[in-house]
């Protein structure tokens, strides 16, 4: 453990580490573009420049290893005046195209700028013009203008997704990003290179153009997106979520996530939700609040296992819900109800091995493990073969479904409701809207449920990792965590004080909402 | 603490200050009867008072010299608006030379408070505050504005054009 000096403070770092990765340990501000923590070290942006003791000229600091006993320091007049003229080089063909650009607010140009440069330029030429509003593939559109090539995208698809899309083409003051003739950026991690561009070259376009970003608020979670749950940022405000972005976890994903789960905000948003509680059949849907539909619902369960014994009720579960949730719904069947008809619908039981080798697994779902082990330390064995029995043998009159909040990934939905739709009555749980209920037969109670935004729990994933999250916002007010539509089917009341309030949009001001009802 | 002020001895004296009053209307009433033309006040709605060009009445959306709007939809003008009344939702361009543009730009103007913020913050000249002022209208609803009406009202005459040209701006090498 080499001991240095950065900016006259002694502090000790590990041996082999760059002097960039000693200023960021200690927390020292240091200007840099392409050096980024998880790729390799290209040394192009030249801005990291620091004074080293004993050295005649400035060095790059990420490419740089410290050494025992050096005396570092960026705070010199000299260090300050190159990292100032160093910016100026990098703007000179940039465009002063901030308030079109979606990246202004989270602009690494704009931070260094205000942190580091803050001169008057003394650049007289015109502008080189490239090429603007490129299509990529299928989720970037590039724009060369503002790139200032600090190869970070080329090197992600070189060394992390390995598969050699990007490179830099021409000479000089024409070099310029893209990719090989006919061949699009198109992998399954592309978005990544529009997290780690420190400009607005690269831009995703699912978010393109949709939000300011100084209009957002981010909140930490977890991707259900598969089993790897990966940590993110999930990006919200009044309107709902508008895009993932990952969260570095050296043990689970790295800087990195994968495009399929930037995608699982999509059925958080109000318009796939389900929003009350539904009671009805047949599509013939009489609408209440998610409470009542849950109380009536109870009422039936309680009622039906007093009539017919334990055996007539049956709870079908996911992988899609929290470790908590699951113990505190086991325990309520298994104790109160006393019925060990507990089934995990598997999605797809194929392709739940699969792994690409980076990040995406083929188990859709984040917590199947979570499900298995909470299955097993309530000592529950049911098989799904059984469920098949039973339900066509009428044995089961009432099935609750703990469905998929992530519908997207459950190919068999149509199918699987019509099967569960044998039982007389259907408790349907579950965060979205599913078309399916309303060609079904049987007595249903639909009851919206919380997605993982919206509630604290924790996940366990592919390698036993148990991950915990917090509540970041509230999309559907009515909506119940299932511990707490348990409380209200054993008959108990919630503490009302502590629901959520509906977000409901920006203006609520009653004589605005009712404007032109004059 | 409250404080009641009580009339003092010479208010009480009252009748001296109203015929004070209607002595000066008495005067301005025959005053103007002779002389209309030197008249202070305007005969509205027949006669109507015209604002100079700086008045901050009425939002203008600019246009460009080709007619399409000037706006770039790059929502300075809602981050700086401190009532909240400005709306956009922003798109992709078809034409290749703009990138980004506003297919909607509501201004709701009841709530607007009219203090030329947007105007401020707007970068390319798109959003003016002009010097029509009347906004009376039959229905609540005719009170949000919209590109239509904030670009293209007949008082406009087909739109005032913009003084921040892009392919002027490109050709000097900015």
């Amino acid at each position: 453990m080499p001991k240095i000096k950065i900016n006259g403070n002694e502090v000790e770092v590990p041996q082999g580490s760059t002097i960039i990765q000693a200023f960021k340990a200690t927390g020292v501000e240091i200007c840099h573009y392409c050096w980024h923590p998880g790729l390799s070290v290209a040394g192009v942006c030249r801005l990291c420049m620091v004074q080293i003791e004993g050295m005649p000229k400035l060095q790059i600091a990420c490419n740089t290893e410290v050494k025992e006993g050096m005396v570092i320091n960026n705070t010199s007049d000299v260090v300050k005046e190159t990292v100032r003229w160093g910016l100026d080089f990098h703007l000179i063909n940039h465009p002063l195209d901030c308030p079109i650009c979606d990246q202004a607010g989270e602009c690494g140009l704009q931070d260094q700028y205000m942190k580091f440069g803050q001169y008057d330029p003394e650049m007289a030429e015109n502008k080189v013009k490239k090429h603007k509003v490129v299509d990529l593939g299928p989720t970037v559109v590039l724009d060369s203008e503002r790139c200032i090539l600090c190869s970070r995208c080329v090197r992600f698809t070189d060394e992390v997704s390995k598969t050699n899309e990007l490179g830099i083409f021409n000479r000089g003051d024409r070099c310029e990003i893209g990719t090989v003739a006919g061949k699009p950026l198109a992998n399954n991690y592309s978005l990544n290179t529009v997290d780690i561009c420190p400009v607005g070259a690269l831009t995703s376009k699912d978010f393109r153009f949709r939000q300011r970003v100084w209009y957002l608020k981010e909140a930490d979670s977890i991707c259900p997106g598969c089993s790897t749950g990966c940590n993110v940022k999930v990006n919200y405000n009044e309107e709902g979520l508008w895009r993932i972005r990952p969260r570095e976890n050296k043990e689970v994903n790295g800087h990195w996530m994968c495009d399929v789960g930037r995608d699982s905000y999509k059925f958080v948003n109000l318009k796939n939700r389900l929003v009350a509680g539904k009671v009805g059949q047949r599509g013939s849907w009489q609408e209440v609040t998610a409470t009542d539909a849950a109380r009536s619902a109870g009422l039936k369960l309680r009622e039906t296992v007093a009539q017919h014994g334990p055996d007539s009720v049956a709870l079908v579960v996911t992988g899609q819900y929290t470790n908590e949730e699951y113990h505190r719904l086991f325990t309520f069947f298994t104790v109160n109800l006393e019925s060990n008809n507990i089934f995990h619908w598997m999605n797809n039981p194929e392709t739940t091995k699969d792994f690409d080798g980076l990040l995406f697994r083929g188990d859709r779902n984040p917590n199947t493990k979570g499900v298995v082990d909470a299955l097993g330390s309530f000592a529950l064995k049911a098989k799904w073969e059984d469920l098949q029995s039973q339900l066509s043998s009428r044995k089961i009159k009432v099935v609750v479904v703990a469905g998929p909040e992530n519908q997207a990934v459950f190919p068999d939905m149509t199918e699987k409701i019509t099967f569960f739709a044998q039982a007389e009555s259907m408790i349907w749980l579950t965060a979205g809207q599913s078309e399916a209920l309303n060609q079904t037969g049987a007595e249903t109670w639909q009851i919206p449920l919380k997605t993982y935004i919206e509630k604290s729990g924790s996940f366990t994933n592919v390698q036993g990792k148990v991950q915990t999250f917090k509540v970041g916002t509230t999309i559907v007010a009515q909506a119940f965590t299932l511990s707490e539509v348990v409380e209200l089917f054993s008959g108990q009341e919630l503490n009302w004080n502590l629901r959520p309030h509906s977000l409901g949009g920006v203006k609520t001001n009653y004589s605005i909402a009712n404007r032109g009802a004059l | 603490m409250s404080l009641v002020k009580r009339p003092t001895a010479s208010a009480e004296w009252f009748l001296p200050g109203i015929l004070a009053g209607m002595w000066f209307t008495l005067r301005k009433m025959v005053f103007n009867i002779f002389h209309q033309s030197k008249m202070e006040t305007l005969n509205y709605p027949e006669q109507k008072y015209e604002y100079g060009p700086r008045f901050k009445g009425n939002h203008v959306l600019t246009v460009k010299k080709d007619g399409s709007i000037r706006c770039t939809a790059c929502m300075l003008c809602a981050t700086n608006c401190p009532a909240q009344c400005i709306k956009i939702t922003a798109a992709e361009s078809t034409d290749p030379t703009v990138e980004k543009y506003p297919i909607a730009y509501e201004i709701d103007v009841l709530r607007c408070v009219f203090c030329g913020f947007c105007e401020e913050a707007c970068p390319v000249d798109a959003i003016r505050m002009g010097p029509e002022w009347q906004t009376a209208a039959l229905n609540g609803s005719k009170f949000t504005y919209d590109i239509q009406q904030l670009a293209y009202r007949p008082q406009l005459k087909g739109g005032i054009v913009s003084v921040l040209d892009d392919h002027e701006r490109h050709g000097a090498g900015i």
